[in-house]
Order: C-alpha cells, then structure tokens, then sequence
C-alpha cells in the first residue's frame, strides 16, 4: 500500500521563478491496485514519481509504503522496496554492462550484496527463462551489452528487471513513450501481463490516454500539484477517452493525436 | 650501423631494470584505470598520491620500521587520500578533475611535512624486494620477482572482486549512477571506496619505488599521471577492454609495454627533457583517434527523448 500525505514541494523558493511542484497532494493506493496517472504537463506527475522514488526530498508531507514512513530514507535505501522504469531506455539500465549483468543488479535490489561469485549458473538459468517470455530473443544474448540493444528491447529488459523480485511498489513513468507504436504495445502487454500475474501495487504514469481507459482499477488526475480527479470502480469501467479529456484545463493537441 | 648497435645493445642491457620500474609503476596505472573506467570518475589524485606513499614509506623506513609494516601504512594513507578526493567531489559536487588538483596540491604540502625535508636517503634499510628466494638482494631479478609476484595477486584479487555481487554494483555506479542508486546501490560507499582503494594503489606503487631506489623525493609524482595514462592506452590498445579481465591486464601490460619504449628512445638519444612532450602528444594522439576517425565534423548530438 502506498500513501502520500499532503505532500508539497516548491523550486527556486523565494526566486522569481518560484514553481509550486506538489501542492499539498494526497494520494491513496491500495496493495494490488494499479492506478493509472494522468494530467498535463507540469501538472506534477514526475515530482510526484521523484518524491515516492526519493529523488526528490519534500518540504512538508509524507510518503508511507506498507504502513513504513520512507519520507526520510535516501534512494537506494527505498529502492529495496520499490522499482521503477524511466520514459527513457537509457536510464533504466547499465549501457556499458551485459544483459545478465543487469538483471543480476536487479536482482541484487532488494538482497544483501555479497562477495560470492555474481553470475552463476543457476542465476543465468533464471534469466534465460524470464527473458524468453518476451519473445524478443534476450535469452539468448545474455553476453551482448545492453548499448547494442534497440530502445524497445532496453525497455523491455527494463521491465522484466523491474518485475523481478516482486517490490512492493512498481512505479511505472511514462515507459512506452520514447517507443515506436507496435514496440510501445509489446511493452504494454508485457506490463500488464507481469502486474495482473504478480498482483503488483502499480503506479503508471502516462499521456496516453486510451491506457488510461483500458487499464488499471484507477485513473488518477494531477493538476498544479494535486489531485484534481479520481475515478475507480464502475465509473472507471464506464469512462472514455473523450471524457478523461474533457476533465483538463488545458486541452493540446498532443493528447487527441496520443490517444 | 655503430649507433644502431650502440642503441640496442644499451637497450637490451636496460631491459630488466627497466622491467623492474615497470612492474613496480604498474600499480599507478591500475590506480588511474580503476576510477577512470571502473567508475567514470576521471581521477588525479595519484600524482599526490604516489609521492605521498613514497614519503610515508620512507619516512617510516628511517625510523627502522619493518619495510612491509611501511607499505601497510602507506597505503592506508593513499586510501585516505583517495577518499577525501571522492567525498569533495561527491559532498560539494566539484568536478572530479578539480576535486583531485585540489588534493594534489594540498597533499604536495602534506608530503614535505611527513618527511620534515624535500628527501630522505633510506638506502641500506631492509626492503621487500631482499625477501626474494634464492636472488641477490638489490638486482634486478629480485625486484622484478618481488614485484612480479604482487602484481599477480592483485590482478586476481580485483579479477575476482569485480565478478562478485559487490564488485558487480560498483562497476554499476560506473556505468550509471541514477540506475545503480534505482537498484539499491549505495553510490557514495561505492565510489569513496573505489576511488579510495585507486589512491593506495597508487601509494603502495610509491612506497615500492622508494624501497627499489633507496630514497624518497617530495617530486617523485611529478608527471607520473600522464605517463600512467600513456601506459593505460598502450595497454588498452593492446589487450582491448571489452571485459572485466582485459580491462585489469591493461595496466600491467601497457606499463610493461610503455616503460620499454620510453627506455628504447631513452636508448636511441632522445634528450630526456622531450620525453614529457612526447608523452603528452601520445596521450593526446590516443585519445583523439576515436573522434578523428568517426568524422571532421564536430561530435554528434546525443538523441534525446522528448520531455
């Protein structure tokens, strides 16, 4: 379960440019539930990712993963608990490192580092399993770096790294908008396919919004820092496309065509 | 045809002493190679370094302390160097170049006050290298055995280290820091003790050139970075470094390499004083290659994501 109690965040405090990131946002996610969060830009998505992840140190509120209060806990202390996937493929894996070296990372997430021997053969044997349920033929380049993989297939080894070990909280950012469509799917289908197997808490967040409509329990929608909208249940069953746009404030182009 | 013989027969007659150094300096090497691609974090904290393990090591062996008590302590001492290097540039968010100028500048001073004077003769004090089975104290063969030896069980304890889970996530801080930390990696830990343990490599490297000497100099560092570096990218040239294992036997090998090419122009009359200049243009030759041969043009744009 994750709770986030009035968080608010502001830059550049006291500057001209003073930006009220979060805004004393309160936040509610259930275990097992997938919400899905939507809202335009600068609506505070990614703060609001930054600040779960602990990438972001809040001014006031609290971030609560399974009754614990992680506001105070750094990074890499936080990330035994959760795991997350970025837009952008490169910053989810090691480039320079080998496919098996990254899953072994991640499997690491959540364990005790040791001086034993990293990748053996009953840990190589794991990956090749997991890996094959993509059907992208990772499995068998388990040796190549991850700098020669295309931008889906790094995604896709992302995901599969993230999913493993089943955290408590998978946050999902934007993760299929740097793909093109049919790869953007691919990744979709192996999202939910992970999240419903696992029952996996999920936030994702996304400008798609006919992923908003079609899946997840919950749509959630940010503006200047709060939630302005929740929809869940039958509503959410019942909700299109054209209604979630008819809730922002500020309506672009860029979501008809994304949608 | 004379000089040409002279050249070489004065070359060959250099090698094992050459060899010696060679092995002795290869340690600083791996002190620069370790941050440098082990952590992407560009490193000059070895020019203090070294002298610094020299003058503890000296000052240490003057006092009658056992010669392998004086590497301990010295390379306690580059650790420490190492870290303070890695905590400025982490802690105040230098850049890591500037981080370690500032550390080599200050330890210059450090330096003069362990020894009280700018050298110290230790010659005849007992050394690591008399312990040599079999070999004559002071010659070549023993120094290179010596040191030979140490090299070897270096390269497969770091061969080991960084095939484990924990050298693993240090390689990872490396790669990407924002992904390592993502993972649970603490980066702070992992590149204070990564840039650390480089600083008493390159003390302990220090420390065995002032057993092999004799004597200790507040200036022995000077310009010992670039000629490291010169010996990493002969090394990397050589044995590449595409995995872990060529990765560490590029130091050994381009020290060995480099230090026998310095004594061959040495050999065929290159006045000393050009040898700096000459270096500074390999290095730079090197590591320029890659973007001559991609284009003219200037470095393309890395691809960005939108947003």
């Amino acid at each position: 379960m994750l709770e986030i109690r009035s968080a608010r965040k502001v830059f550049y405090k006291g500057q001209a440019d003073e930006k009220t990131a979060l805004d004393g946002l309160d936040l509610r996610l259930g275990t097992g539930e997938f919400g899905v969060v939507i809202g335009s830009n600068g609506a505070g998505k990614s703060s609001m990712l930054n600040a779960i992840s602990g990438a972001l140190v809040l001014d006031t509120g609290q971030i609560i993963i399974n009754g614990d209060d992680v506001t105070a806990t750094p990074v890499h202390k936080r990330a035994m608990r959760l795991a997350r996937v970025f837009q952008d493929p490169m910053r989810g894996t090691a480039a320079s490192m080998t496919v098996a070296e990254n899953m072994l990372l991640a499997e690491l997430r959540s364990n005790k580092r040791t001086l034993r021997r990293g990748l053996n053969a009953t840990r190589l044997g794991s990956y090749k399993e997991r890996l094959s349920l993509l059907g992208l033929g990772l499995e068998n380049r388990l040796d190549t770096r991850v700098e020669l993989l295309s931008g889906g297939q790094r995604q896709s080894l992302s995901l599969i790294m993230a999913v493993g070990g089943s955290p408590e909280l998978l946050l999902l950012d934007e993760h299929t908008a740097a793909l093109d469509p049919r790869t953007a799917d691919i990744v979709m289908q192996a999202t939910i396919r992970a999240v419903e197997a696992l029952k996996l808490t999920t936030l994702m967040v996304t400008h798609n919004m006919q992923h908003a409509v079609d899946y997840g329990h919950k749509v959630i929608m940010l503006d200047a820092g709060r939630v302005r909208l929740e929809i869940d249940g039958k509503d959410k069953a019942q909700t299109t496309v054209p209604d979630l746009i008819g809730h922002f404030s500020v309506k672009t182009d860029r979501m008809f065509l994304a949608s | 045809m004379d000089i040409l013989q002279n050249t070489i027969a004065s070359f060959i007659s250099l090698i094992p002493v050459t060899l010696a150094q060679s092995l002795i300096l290869a340690f600083v090497v791996l002190g620069i190679m370790i941050p440098f691609r082990m952590l992407s974090f560009p490193d000059l904290t070895s020019e203090g370094a070294f002298p610094l393990g020299g003058c503890v090591c000296g000052v240490l062996m003057a006092a009658g302390m056992s010669p392998l008590t004086a590497i301990a302590i010295a390379l306690l001492a580059g650790f420490v160097a190492g870290c303070c290097t890695a905590f400025i540039h982490l802690r105040f968010r230098i850049h890591t170049l500037l981080a370690g100028i500032l550390m080599m500048t200050m330890l210059y001073s450090i330096n003069l006050r362990i020894m009280g004077r700018s050298n110290l003769s230790v010659f005849g004090a007992p050394t690591v290298f008399d312990w040599a089975p079999g070999l004559q104290p002071g010659f070549p063969a023993s120094k290179i055995v010596v040191a030979g030896l140490i090299a070897l069980v270096v390269f497969f304890l770091l061969y080991h280290f960084f095939r484990t889970e924990k050298g693993t996530a240090v390689r990872a801080v490396g790669a990407n820091p924002d992904m390592a930390e993502a993972q649970g990696i603490n980066v702070w830990l992992a590149t204070i003790g990564g840039v650390g343990l480089a600083g008493a490599f390159s003390a302990g490297s220090g420390a065995l050139m002032v057993q092999s000497q004799g004597f200790a100099d507040v200036n022995m560092g000077l310009g010992i970075l670039i000629n490291g570096l010169a010996a990493l990218m002969i090394g990397e040239a050589i044995v590449g470094k595409q995995s872990v294992l060529r990765q560490l036997a590029a130091p050994f090998v381009g020290a060995i390499v480099y230090y026998q090419l310095v004594s061959f122009c040495l050999a065929a009359g290159m006045p000393p004083p050009d040898l700096k200049l000459a270096t500074g243009l390999f290095v730079l030759a090197m590591l320029a290659l890659p973007s001559l041969k991609r284009s003219r043009g200037p470095a393309p744009a890395r691809e960005t994501v939108r947003e």
